[in-house]
């Protein structure tokens, strides 16, 4: 007889199903259906319509405790300047800061703090998103800049250069500001666009 | 569950001479640059599923091929005990192996004056515990339809297949492409980051009832395969 045989019998000394497992089993799945819904209306509610992002798993700190942060747990601060209306930007929010795999690296590694430019929305910043601006000199998107938790010369990498790249570059930046090895454009020029 | 079972697959496990190699090649490897690296950190040690992968590979195929099962399933032991057994031993194991790692790994950072803020082990220590957990529950269900170390090729295949379709997604730009892969890839390696609950952020349920629901599915699938199955000398 074959070994899966729906023709065999399921009841026996050695065949008793626990039926809490099954139930348990069965109340999770409707729970992970639910829940799944939930937060993709919740993540859709919170995007520009029509757009289609995955959720962003990077835990963003915000920018007042970043650096007292940085300092306690000896780990450099990564800024990622950004901004809703810019492509690369989205592109490299799906493709690296949604990848599980890649948020994780990116948590475990630094203090990573999002500065989101309002001035196309709103006409103007936070005083202290504009205050980071205007330190980095910071004029195109995305940019991310990867800062010594005792300060010292800060990694700028602008543009976005695929998701390989990009780690790699964060990785090298993330290695050397911990070694206090500041360094200076690591990523050279890449596709991203202008500020203003 | 059954305790003598458990002890038994634990034991099984260390009587491997490959697997116990390819698992300390997998902890103290890692543990080189954290003890050498000019700017050390807990990152080197890399993710647990390579360790989960070592120990939990081949959870009941290889029993079923070696004829063992037939000779326990004699004695007043039901199918679902050992199914359970089975997956207890291996997740604990995994978890404690990775644990172990990382304790030692901590030790090393201390010892050198760059000791891990508590916020990032507490992260590091949950998650790290809980994806070992998960992979075993998915590799004793594949281990369940497949004799052998076939469990370990329906994961590799699983996860290819998971990476085609996000490629395949992304490229022709279809989102639900794109995830059902990230979906297959989740089911296969469970895992929750609690970074975002320690940061005082929103509690990632999706995430928490999918690992729960992940590991509940994969034993409960396990557990009425095994009953279905026919065991004889012959099968396998």
């Amino acid at each position: 007889m074959p070994a899966d045989d729906p023709g065999v019998p399921v009841r026996g000394p050695s065949r008793g199903t626990p039926r809490v497992l099954l139930w348990v089993a069965a109340a999770l799945l409707v729970g992970r259906v639910a829940t799944g819904v939930y937060e993709r209306r919740h993540v859709e509610s919170h995007m520009l319509p029509g757009s289609i992002q995955p959720a962003d798993r990077v835990a963003w700190r915000p920018i007042a405790s970043a650096e007292a942060e940085a300092r306690e747990s000896h780990r450099p601060i990564l800024y990622d300047f950004t901004a809703e209306w810019c492509p690369p930007c989205q592109k490299m929010k799906r493709e690296v800061f949604s990848d599980p795999s890649s948020a994780d690296r990116i948590n475990r590694m630094f203090v990573p703090v999002r500065v989101l430019d309002r001035t196309r929305e709103e006409g103007k910043n936070a005083p202290e998103v504009e205050r980071l601006f205007t330190h980095f000199n910071v004029d195109a998107f995305p940019t991310l800049v990867v800062v010594r938790p005792d300060g010292g010369e800060p990694v700028v990498m602008s543009g976005y250069g695929g998701r390989e790249e990009t780690l790699r570059r964060l990785i090298e930046a993330g290695v050397e500001a911990r070694s206090g090895m500041g360094a200076g454009d690591p990523m050279g020029s890449r596709p991203g666009a202008r500020r203003k | 569950m059954n305790p003598t079972l458990i002890v038994a697959s634990i034991r099984q496990r260390l009587a491997s001479p490959l697997r116990m190699a390819v698992l300390a090649a997998l902890v103290g490897l890692p543990l080189l640059p954290v003890a050498f690296a000019p700017a050390p950190g807990l990152w080197f040690l890399g993710d647990s599923m390579g360790i989960a992968l070592v120990v939990a590979a081949g959870a009941i195929g290889p029993d079923v091929s070696a004829g063992v099962l037939q000779i326990l399933f004699a004695r007043p032991v039901r199918r679902s005990e050992y199914v359970l057994s089975r997956w207890c031993a291996l997740a604990s194991g995994s978890a404690l192996v990775r644990l172990a790692q990382i304790a030692v790994a901590t030790l090393i950072l201390a010892a050198r004056g760059s000791a891990p803020a508590s916020h990032d082990l507490v992260s590091l220590v949950v998650g790290n515990a809980l994806t070992p957990i998960g992979i075993a529950a998915v590799l004793v269900m594949l281990s369940s339809l497949a004799p052998g170390l076939g469990d370990l090729g329906l994961y590799l295949l699983g996860n290819l297949a998971g990476l085609v379709l996000e490629f395949w997604g992304r490229v022709a730009g279809r989102s639900f492409l794109e995830r059902a892969g990230d979906e297959v890839r989740r089911f296969l390696t469970p895992d929750v980051d609690i970074s975002p609950i320690l940061n005082g952020g929103d509690v990632p349920w999706f995430a928490i009832v999918s690992y729960l629901s992940t590991v509940t599915l994969c034993l409960a699938v396990a557990v009425v395969v095994m009953n279905r199955k026919e065991l004889s000398y012959a099968s396998g």
